[in-house]
Parts: structure tokens; sequence; C-alpha cells
């Protein structure tokens, strides 16, 4: 079980380059997976037995048999699984070898149907660990290596799993590998790290949506889990009195669910948080950069810089009301989240505050954390406010007129309650006013753009508020866009296409003349033989 | 507010492109309002003015795929320069696309089978953007292999990796 980690043997034939420190004494360099995941699976497959167990005795308890057959029957079921997912287990690792040559990583695997799969190491773009808190413990690492050309499905080789040790030999090699020409720092890991949790951040955790709609959920879950176990009818009974208690004292009830719901809502946030972003650490090494995070499962994601288009920087209306933000990675080939990821791929920071947010997202962008990105952005006109104003007044008109036909025309419902709350229907309209204003000022608010150095910055949301540093270099095709409304207000949408991120990013409602002067100055040429200039046209330079 | 704004494209789409979307819009249009007509012939006991409702409900559709193609085509326009290809489209809302040579990565013709009968075929630009494919709609089928071709040995000949 231990083979793979023997040190010596022989290196793989007209190769000297060798990633691993240890290797098994296959022919031709072929490696096996570590062992000791036979011992993983096994232990991961308790949660399988006490599943089974307490379906035999929920079974058995009423047929009446004795505890001793009970408890034998247990037993059975429970060395029947462990043996098996073992066994199982075996197998696999018996039939997965893999191999480091000086040209590619090869991977054969399969019990029945054997695979047999090879990426060239000059396509190696990422290569991803992540340990469960099982595979922790047995110091074991499950590795995926990937192109990241399209991300799609075949892309990724995985090695499952590695100890922790070869796993991390194998990523320095890969990648080091691929930015050999770039530059050769071996001690980098040694200097300071872009970003380091701090858990004073743990504050902003809760400023999500999650924390008002989380407890439901948990106690959804719960009961679910509750009836996999079979008690359900306890958690009915205990529901019983519970709703008697809330029908009873309605306004101390809702208060008490309101802030009861709060408060799972942010204990469970900032759990997530923790779990998610506990020892998160960000690092730059030679040409790409480094994520590590996760409490209980570790993870580390490594991103090439030459993938890098960007970065996009989210204040979403709770956290920005704290002073907090978020940085995202706008890369190409980022794929989507795996089972069970609770972040976004191209996360790169926990919510941070705000200043600290921009000082890191300036820092990934340009290498350069005292270039200010965010600073400087051009206003948009005001026709674009005026737009915004019109679009809410509209809609608030709309609902009043719907609330007018509705109460009108459609009884109240619960006349018990007197004729009176009929009135309470003009409530819609009258909250729908001021916050379709405070939308349509703030969204106006939040619109800008600017060229800084070799980005183009944009800006807009009322919401969610984004700001996206979009390298110039990156923009692979422009998008003009002029609605009927626009065209009368002088209006455009410009949006820049990229292979990276979402696709495109738009400034949004720019005034006609700036939109296509700034898309002209992104990427020089591209946009220049299409434009027509008034004959006393105003010099470029000239914003 | 600088005076800059988008020059048009050079070039239209062929002639036929109108009888072949007036064909399209006869296609989507003429069950609509016939079905109107069978509707109001069927089930109602024909009313003089809901009749007249009716016949301006069929007479707006067959005026729609009439007018509209020819108004298509006044706006749609293309241009292929040796660094980009640049279309315009839209009626309500204009659309410029712009994608630089070097970032193309695929070029592809299609003929639907009524498109064929016209003896038309689209032209399709993909960039590594999920959102910059360019379509140039309803050239001379014969205009559109060369044009494809014309495009391949000129993106093939610009170096960069297209991201």
């Amino acid at each position: 079980m231990t083979a793979p980690d023997k040190p010596g043997g022989q290196p793989p034939p007209g190769h000297s380059v060798q990633a691993t420190a240890g290797r098994s004494a296959e022919e031709g360099g072929w490696r096996a997976p570590a062992g000791r995941s036979v011992v993983a699976s096994a232990v991961k497959s308790l949660a399988l037995v006490a599943a089974a167990v307490i379906g035999l005795v929920r079974l058995f308890t009423g047929a009446g048999w004795p505890t001793w057959g009970l408890v034998t029957a247990c037993a059975a079921a429970a060395v029947l699984i462990v043996g098996g997912v073992a066994a199982y287990d075996v197998a696999r690792l018996r039939s997965t070898r893999w191999r480091l040559t000086g040209e590619r990583l090869e991977l054969r695997s399969g019990i029945t149907v054997r695979r047999a799969r090879a990426v060239p190491r000059d396509r190696v773009r990422s290569v991803d660990l992540r340990a469960d808190p099982v595979l922790r413990l047995l110091g074991l690492t499950v590795v995926k290596v990937g192109t990241g050309e399209r991300a799609a499905d075949g892309d990724e080789l995985t090695l499952d799993p590695l100890t922790r040790h070869d796993a991390e030999t194998l990523r320095r090699t890969l990648l080091r590998g691929a930015a050999a020409d770039e530059q050769s720092g071996e001690r980098v890991d040694r200097d300071a790290p872009l970003a380091e949790l701090r858990w004073s951040w743990v504050r902003y955790a809760p400023l999500t949506v999650w924390t008002f709609a989380g407890a439901a959920v948990v106690l959804g879950v719960a009961y679910k889990a509750a009836e996999r176990l079979g008690l359900e009818d306890l958690a009915e009974q205990a529901a019983g009195p519970v709703w008697d208690w809330v029908t009873g004292h309605p306004l101390p009830a809702v208060v008490l669910l309101l802030t009861v719901n709060v408060a799972v809502g942010a204990l469970g946030a900032v759990a997530q948080f923790a779990e998610s972003w506990g020892r998160y650490r960000l690092d730059r090494e030679p040409g790409r950069l480094r994520l590590r995070r996760g409490l209980l499962t570790a993870r580390s994601l490594t991103l090439e810089e030459r993938r890098l288009r960007g970065v996009e920087v989210r204040e979403p209306l709770l956290l920005r009301l704290g002073g907090g933000a978020r940085v995202k990675a706008i890369a190409t080939g980022l794929g989507k989240a795996g089972d069970g990821e609770t972040e976004d791929v191209g996360a790169l920071a926990p919510p941070l505050p705000r200043p600290l947010a921009w000082r890191l997202a300036d820092a990934i962008a340009t290498g350069d954390a005292r270039t200010d990105l965010g600073a400087g952005l051009v206003r948009h006109p005001p026709a674009a406010r005026r737009r915004r104003v019109v679009r809410a007044v509209v809609l608030v008109a709309v609902l009043t007129a719907m609330t007018g036909v509705v109460s009108w025309s459609v009884p109240w419902p619960w006349p018990w309650m007197g004729p009176w709350m009929g009135a309470w229907v003009w409530a819609v309209p009258a909250v729908a006013a001021p916050v379709a204003w405070w939308g349509a000022v703030t969204g106006a608010r939040s619109l800008g753009h600017a060229l800084a150095g070799r980005h183009l910055v944009t800006r807009q949301g009322a919401m969610i508020r984004r700001t996206v540093a979009l390298e110039r270099a990156g923009i692979s095709g422009w998008t003009i866009t002029e609605s009927f409304f626009q065209r009368r207000a002088g209006l455009v949408t410009v949006s820049a296409t990229t292979a990276a991120g979402d696709g495109h990013y738009e400034v949004l409602d720019v005034g006609r003349g700036d939109g296509l002067e700034l898309a002209a100055r992104a990427a020089p040429g591209l946009l220049e033989p299409f434009l027509v200039r008034p004959a006393n046209g105003p010099d470029v330079s000239l914003h | 507010m600088t005076g800059t704004s988008m020059r048009p494209p050079r070039n239209r789409a062929d002639p036929r492109a109108v009888r072949w979307w007036t064909a399209q819009w006869l296609i989507l249009m003429v069950p609509v309002a016939a079905a109107a007509v069978w509707a109001y012939w069927t089930f109602t006991d024909r009313p003089m003015w809901l009749g007249v409702v009716v016949a301006a409900f069929g007479a707006g559709c067959l005026a729609l795929a009439v007018g509209a193609p020819r108004a298509y085509y006044q706006v749609e326009r293309w241009e292929v320069t040796d660094d980009a290809v640049y279309t315009r489209k839209g009626w309500l809302t204009h659309t410029w696309q712009v994608a630089p040579m070097s970032r193309i990565q695929r070029i592809d013709t299609a003929r639907g089978p009524v498109q064929r009968l016209f003896g038309l075929a689209d032209v399709t630009v993909t960039t590594a953007s999920s959102a910059g494919a360019i379509t140039i709609a309803a050239l001379d089928h014969q205009l559109a292999a060369d044009l494809a071709e014309r495009l391949t040995a000129r993106t093939q000949a610009t170096p960069g990796d297209a991201t």
C-alpha cells in the first residue's frame, strides 16, 4: 500500500525530467495512485453504513427480531458495505496508472472499460488540488490537470488521489515547465502573498440575501435529513405545538421568527465563509496566480496569468452598504464550478473591505497595487439618468394603474378584516415608487467608464454594482447597439467582446460620440476605418 | 459631446433577399391571418365590427410581411476589409458589429431549405468570445462561398492565437 511513496526506481526512458520524488517500480515509469486511498474510501463508506443500519433498525424493530439478530444483521451489512467499497477501490487503484514523461502526462484507468488519456505538458494550464477532510487526515490530495482551453468535460485529467507531497511536486513540475521561459524564481512561495485571510473579514459574510432566506433553507434541509433518518413523525409532533403557539401569538411570533431566521442565516453564512475561505491565501508565482483556501476541504487553484484578461470588482447592495466588495478574475477557459462548490470559479477573494479589494484588483490586473483602476471614471451624460427615471416613472404608473383596477374590480377576499383593509394593496405602488426612484438614481450614478493604461474600465448596476477592468489587448471585437429610445437620447451601448469571462462587457448608455471614441482608443485601429467624424472634428486626444 | 458616428458598411444583401425574407414572413403570417379569419367565421356570429377588426388584422399581417423585408434590406449591410468584418443590422434597435481578422476562429456558411430555392447563403464568423459571432445574412451563394474562402485564407495569414 505504501509502494508509491518509496523513493528510488528508474526514471522514464530517454528523459531527464522527472517530476516526482517517489516512483513505483512499474515498467516505463508508470505509477499507481496512493494506496492509502482504500482507507479513505472505507472511512467514507461509513456514511453508507450508518444509513443502512438506520434502515435495518427501522425495518426490523417492527418485525419482532431479537436484539442479537438485529446486531448481527447490522454488523453483516457494515462488513459487506465497507468490504465492497474497499474492494472496488483496490480494483480501481490496481487498474489506474499514470506517468509523466518529457512531453506528456499520461493516465490509464478503468476497471472494465480501459481508457488511456494523455495531456501534452506544454498545454497544461491548470493543476488544481482538492482534499476533503478524510483525504487531508491521510495526507492525500486529488489532482486535476486542465488544459484550460474549452473547459469541456473531457478536457481534464484527474489523478485520484496522490500523496500530498507527490501532488505538490507534480503541480510545481507541470507548471514550472509552462512558465519556465518567463522567469526562473524558485522560492517565490516565501514572498509575501497578494492576500491572506484576516478573520475580521468574517463580518462581511452575513451581508448576502442568503442570510435572510438561509434559515428557511436550513430548516428544509434539516427536515429532509430527519425524514431520511425516519424521524419525520418526531418532526411533525414538534411542529404541531409550535404552529399552535405561532397562531396564538402572531405578533411576538413574527418578530421571534424573523430574528431566529436572520440569526440562523447569519450563522450559516459565517460557517460557510469559514469553510470556503479559511486558510485563504493568494500568491503570485512566476507567470501565474495561486489560490489556496478551505478550512475542512483544502483547495488549491492555479491560474495562468496569460489566461487572465482582467478583473471584476463586485459590490452587491448589502455588501456595499457594509463597505465591502468582492474580486473576481476574468480569464479564459475557467469553466463551471464543480459539484458542492459554493464559490464562483473566478472568485479570487472572500468579501473584503472595499479599499483592500481595490488594491488587490489593481495588483492582480497591473502588477502594482498603487495604480488605481477604479478612480477617475468618466460619468455618463444626464440623458442616461433621464432614461432610468422615465423607466421608473412608467413602471410605477403601470403598477398604480394595475392596483387601481384590482382594488376596483376584485372584492377584498377577507371581509372579516374590515373594509379598510382593502386599502393595503396601495402599499404596493407606495413602496415601489421610492424603490424604483432609488434604483434609477443609483443605477445612473454607478455608470462610468475610463481608459486606464492597459485596461478598459466600465461600471454599472444598482443592486449589484460591477466594475470591470478588461485588458485592452483582450478585446476581440465590438458590438454597438442603439435602441430607438437610446437614439432619441443620443446614447449608445458599447460592448467589448472577449474570449474570457462573460464573453462581453458593456459600457452602458454612454454618449454616442464619447462611446465610439472610447472604443476607437481602447483597441486602436479596429474601429477607426468605420467611423465618420465631422469635418472640423475634435482632436482624438481631447476628451 | 463629439459628433463621431458609425458609417454604414459598404455592401447590401443580395436583392433576392427581399423575396426570400418576404417568403419567410408569408410562411409565418399567412397561417396567422387565416386562423384569425377562420376563427371569426366559425366561432362567432359574425358581427360587422369584429369583421372589420379581423380584416384590419389580416391586412396588417400581410402589410408587415411585404413591408418588413424591404425595411430590412435598407438597413442590413456588411463589409469585409483586410483587417475586419463589419456589419449593421436592426430596424428599431441598430446593431453594429466589428470583429478583427486576427480574432476570427471559425467561418461557416449555411443554407436553409427555403434559402436554397433563392440561391442564397449566410456567412457566420465566430471569434473566441461566446458573444462575438457575426452573421452576414442572405448573400448570393457563390459570393458567400468565395467570401468564406477569402476569409479563411486571410485569417490563416494573420498571426495570433485568436484569444
